[in-house]
């Protein structure tokens, strides 16, 4: 438990780590969270985003979501703007999984209609969508075309047949982030990724088929927005990012700021916070690589999607527009964007890390599709595969404080290998599908490393960040079906 | 044992150290407990052999390179291993190895986690009374 008798509270869910907490500190360090969810944080977070607040260049707070724990580097859960001039850029504040990240696609189907077909459509999917150890995709291309999905990520896949028009204008960034530079990419990091599009890799990673709980049914006019009308309404999620390739691209910068930071006179207090400024050679190369493995990301999404909507269409014997199988949104939860914020009275465009958070931009963004541009941004926060996930939306609030940032999800409690020793896969398998959910997975150690009891309590989680007021709650959806690699 | 999971370490990942009485030995035991992490090496028959050399600037980064080959050839090759031979020149910035395994085999094989990266986090080699230890985050 963290000693936080030097914390300042700010209201019931946001606190406040004062500059004079640690030594370098440029500025505090803000953490959303209940006071029961603050005190069970491990005391890594509070360690980690105060190491945080001493980078470079850094402005306004260091943050950690009500979701946090503690990563490499930065926390997961961690966000931190820089000034583009003076700051820093940061891998670890990125992570190894470049662009992991939700997407949710709704359907026209109620649950009734689906729920003798749930284990049909898990096994097909599971066929159609690899996952698991070193599983390679379908998706067969060129180098050269890889070098577009790097630099066009959705809208490479919409000139090419493997996306609906509206998909592009329904992911964050319109598809794909400007500055991608493939120059920038290793061999090996090219070698790990061209035949992975359209895999699901493993670990926390998952596709999972939700119902709309009727229960948790906050906002349904916002909710209609979204094309989620109904309450026993269909719709599947899909969680995964950049695979090996985002990892080698880390790793690969990773060694780089580790030996450029001398040369910068930039010292930090945790070897994995490693940094160069935003404006050196070594920071706009990581940038342009970055970017790549986030359009990468955003491009095995929306393959993947594809194949979701395939496995629907076969099932169901209708094509995917019949049954409505639309967006709803793709949004990063690893990410650094170049971003505009107001803040302390200054438009200006600043270097935003998001690790384990998520962009939950207020309405009127310009960067929101126009039929959510009044409310705001859909906001996409995973639970574990036993309690089910949030759908949100972001708010002005969270321009205002958390430059358009909130969680991700639960949140670790406790480590894989402990999780293992608590619970047996098979066993996990029988009960959930006791509860009504039909779990497949590639591995029955890697099902039991993500039971529920592993993770906070995702309610609590979202809780905090609505009555913060930096994402509101619109509806919960709970799992009937699930893939885990 | 050449090498023990840490369970308090990593909660994301999976954490292990190894230990040997000489260099090489360690190199071999970080490798097995990074396949061990992948496959139960008892289902990885030896029908390939892959020869791998590294050279770095020094031992520990070594050791990264090292076994960031060897999640890359699960990856590029779908290859996984069950035994390596490792032998680390004298100044302890290069290597060559023999690594023993088979593709992926989805049916047979008892296949685990799919590491993804060598994390820094309490990355390191040191020797210690005569025996050589590694601790090694990997990135799940």
């Amino acid at each position: 438990m963290p000693n936080i008798d030097s914390f300042r509270q700010i209201s019931d869910v946001v606190w406040e780590v004062p500059t004079s907490y640690k030594q370098g500190m440029l500025v505090p360090a803000r953490i959303y969270a209940t006071k029961k969810l603050l005190e069970a944080m491990d005391a890594g977070v509070i360690e980690q985003v105060t190491n945080l607040a001493c980078l470079p260049g850094i402005v306004r707070n260091a943050y950690a979501m009500a979701d946090a724990h503690w990563g490499y580097g930065f926390p997961i859960g961690g966000v931190a703007a820089f000034d583009t001039e003076s700051g820093v850029i940061s891998p670890g504040g990125v992570g190894f999984e470049i662009n992991c990240g939700m997407r949710l696609i709704r359907t026209n189907l109620s649950f009734p209609e689906v729920k003798s077909r749930v284990r049909e459509l898990v096994d097909l999917m599971f066929r159609l969508v690899p996952a698991g150890v070193g599983v390679k995709g379908t998706l067969r291309i060129t180098e050269s075309q890889f070098e577009e999905v790097m630099r066009y990520g959705v809208k490479w896949c919409a000139e090419n047949g493997l996306a609906w028009a509206d998909d592009p204008s329904h992911v964050e960034e319109g598809g794909f982030i400007k500055g991608a530079d493939p120059s920038k990419v290793s061999r090996q990091a090219r070698s790990r990724g061209i035949d992975q599009l359209g895999t699901l890799g493993s670990g926390n990673h998952y596709l999972e088929i939700q119902v709309v709980d009727p229960s948790r049914f906050f906002e349904p006019e916002l909710a209609r927005h979204f094309g989620i009308v109904e309450e026993d309404q269909v719709v599947v999620m899909v969680h995964c990012g950049s695979r090996g390739f985002g990892h080698q691209v880390g790793s690969d910068y990773l060694r780089v700021f580790d030996g450029a930071m001398k040369r910068y006179g930039i010292s930090v207090r945790d070897r994995e916070l490693a940094c160069a400024p935003f404006s050196s050679k070594e920071g706009k190369d990581y940038y342009g690589a970055m970017v790549c493995a986030a359009n990468m990301a955003f491009t095995n999404r929306q393959v993947i999607v594809q194949k979701i909507r395939e496995a629907f269409s076969q099932v169901f014997h209708r094509d995917a527009e019949a049954l409505d199988m639309h967006l709803i949104y793709d949004v990063c939860h690893n990410v650094a964007k170049v971003e505009k914020h107001t803040y302390d009275g200054v438009n200006a465009e600043v270097l935003v890390h998001r690790k384990g958070a998520t962009r939950s931009y207020g309405p009127g963004h310009h960067d929101i599709p126009t039929p959510y541009r009044s409310i705001g941004q859909p906001v996409i926060i995973g639970g574990s595969m036993e309690t089910g996930s949030y759908l949100l939306v972001g708010t002005s609030k969270a321009m205002e404080d958390t430059f358009g940032s909130t969680a991700h999800g639960s949140g670790r409690t406790m480590s894989r290998t402990a999780a293992k020793r608590e619970v047996r896969g098979a066993e996990l398998q029988r009960k959930m599908l006791e509860r009504g959910i039909y779990v497949k997975s590639a591995t029955m150690d890697g099902l039991a490393e993500e039971a529920g009891m592993a993770y906070k309590d995702i309610s609590e989680v979202v809780e905090t960040m609505d009555i913060a007021g930096i994402s509101k709650k619109v509806v919960a959806l709970r799992p009937v079906g699930n893939i885990k690699g | 044992m050449p090498f023990r999971y840490l369970p308090d370490i990593a909660l994301a990942d999976i954490a292990f150290e190894a230990v040997s009485g000489s260099v090489n030995g360690l190199f071999e035991s970080s490798a097995l407990a990074l396949s061990d992490i992948m496959v139960d090496p008892k289902t990885v028959r030896q029908g390939t052999t892959r020869k791998v050399k590294i050279s770095s600037d020094d031992l520990d980064t070594l050791l990264y390179d090292f076994l960031t080959e060897i999640i890359v050839l699960k990856d590029v090759d779908s290859l996984l291993f069950s035994e390596a031979k490792v032998r680390v020149t004298a100044d302890h910035r290069s290597l060559e190895a023999t690594m023993k395994g088979e593709p992926i085999d989805r049916e047979r094989q008892v296949l685990r986690n799919d590491v993804k990266a060598v994390t820094m986090h309490m990355f390191g080699v040191r020797h210690d009374h005569d025996r050589w230890k590694a601790t090694v985050v990997l990135d799940i």
